[in-house]
């Protein structure tokens, strides 16, 4: 781990907490391929130990995003019914890290890998009323004016089509090859689009298994908001409902309860009612976006910026599922 | 007779996976060189036959353009390699792309003449070149190869 980096953050923690900090310890965490997250422990002249979360982003990421979208999201759920970190500091500039960066408070818990089924054993059900309950309160949290303007700046046409313009770009940029499955999975949805929801909520962007932590039976914090934005709120849903989270056992999205009780407890606590032909348009769009991403984190790899294996194994495997799901679909829907 | 270059690869990666990796302290880096183990893994595992299916799903596509297509027979002449032997995954792989985009065009004006029996003919070649490119079949042997 680079030493410059953990002495600049000693300094820079010490400065700003107005003490004396010693470091304990200095990770960073394998996986996260938008942000540089490290796990920090630091303590003060009276042995009083704080865990920390510093996120950095980075030069080449997966997902291009803002620092301070990820931050205001977070802002906008402190202290409500969705457990989140408790921020700390932000910074757009580069003057500290080299880089834009987050700090945040570290929660108690584990993230599980999201291809990896019973991670949530014996806890499958506990954590899959609370998964798909914070995700209804997500959807229904009334968002502050200040964060609802700074995230409206795409409101001058349907949410659908922002998003899906949005992903289809990236998949236009980045692709290495003529991929048919999923140009006729883009030419479905722009056909047969969705109705335009009444609603508008903040969308987490990345909602879905592996980005909760967890400890035994509740869930302690809901992370990795750095493609939050205003939508639909059937878009989440699609997202965290999509095959590729609980590939080897489908009924069971996320590997946690069945499809119809996690609607369920969804549509009580949004005290939203789903649409399933409107979902259907959404689990089909998260799979392009998927795919969008997968292919984003392979041309990262072939073009030498980033060889992360993350970004192969995202090219490979995630890609691989997501094609499969699209061609069901169509097939499903021909 | 040598040992084959997948089965170079493929003890490299058993190497990786339960020698070196587990010999590294610092958790970011373990994982990272776990990751490789198991892509070099998947490479090793795939690499035989990769030229092979490369050129089965050329011949694939060329068979479906010249029965349900607008695209004739002399277009398709230059991209068909099965007689000439010899030639590298990248040879295959560019025609394979020359192919893609003409069955990806043929899909879509299919699609939009409405001719579901000929939609789903093509469906039916889109999965059978997935099914045999995937990867992803390997994930439950990477797991445990992990474990």
């Amino acid at each position: 781990m680079s030493e410059e980096l953990s002495k600049s953050f000693l300094s820079y923690y010490s400065k700003i907490s107005n003490k004396e900090f010693s470091l304990l310890s200095f990770e960073r965490i394998f996986g996260g391929a938008s942000r540089e997250t490290y796990k920090i422990s630091v303590k003060d002249s009276l042995d009083s130990e704080e865990r920390l979360i510093l996120r950095i982003s980075q030069e080449s990421s997966l997902i291009e995003t803002e620092q301070r979208i990820e931050y205001l999201a977070y802002s906008a759920f402190q202290k409500s019914n969705v457990p989140v970190p408790v921020l700390i500091d932000m910074s757009e500039d580069d003057s500290t890290f080299n880089a834009p960066f987050m700090l945040m408070r570290e929660l108690k818990g584990e993230a599980a890998n999201p291809f990896t089924p019973n991670s949530y054993s014996p806890y499958e059900h506990d954590i899959g009323i609370q998964f798909w309950s914070i995700l209804g309160e997500i959807t229904k949290k009334k968002i502050d004016s200040e964060i609802f303007k700074t995230f409206a700046a795409d409101l001058d046409q349907p949410f659908w089509k922002t998003e899906l313009d949005k992903w289809v770009k990236v998949i236009e940029e980045d692709s290495i090859g003529v991929e048919p499955i999923l140009e006729a999975g883009i030419r479905y949805l722009y056909k047969y689009p969705p109705k335009e929801s009444k609603n508008i909520c903040m969308v987490h962007g990345d909602y879905r298994s592996g980005n909760f932590l967890y400890s035994k039976n509740k869930i302690t914090g809901i992370l990795d908001w750095e493609m939050a934005h205003l939508g639909d709120p059937l878009e989440d849903l699609g997202w965290a409902l999509s095959p590729i989270w609980s590939w080897q056992d489908r009924d069971r999205p996320a590997y946690l309860i069945p499809r119809d009780e996690a609607l369920e407890v969804w549509e009580n606590s949004s005290n939203c009612k789903v649409d399933q032909k409107d979902l259907e348009w959404w689990e089909l769009f998260a799979a392009i976006k998927g795919m969008a991403i997968w292919i984003s984190a392979g041309n990262e790899f072939k073009s030498g910026k980033n060889i992360d294996p993350i970004n192969l194994f995202s090219a490979w495997i995630p890609g691989d599922i997501h094609l499969e799901v699209i061609l069901n679909t169509l097939e499903s829907k021909i | 007779m040598k040992p084959d270059l997948n089965l170079a690869l493929l003890n490299a990666a058993q190497e990786i996976i339960n020698r070196f990796s587990p010999l590294i302290d610092d958790e970011y880096e373990r994982s990272r060189l776990g990751s490789w183990g198991a892509l070099v893994l998947i490479s090793a595992m795939k690499l035989d036959e990769a030229g092979a299916s490369l050129d089965k799903e050329n011949q694939d596509i060329i068979e479906w353009l010249l029965s349900n297509s607008r695209i004739k027979e002399d277009k398709l002449e230059v991209l068909k390699s099965a007689d000439l032997g010899g030639r590298t995954i990248s040879f295959h792989d560019e025609n394979n792309q020359k192919l893609r985009r003409m069955l990806s065009d043929e899909v879509e004006f299919l699609e939009s003449g409405g001719d579901r029996v000929k939609v789903l003919s093509a469906y039916e070649l889109l999965r059978s070149m997935h099914q045999r490119r995937k990867v992803s079949d390997l994930v439950g042997l990477l797991q445990q190869s992990a474990d």
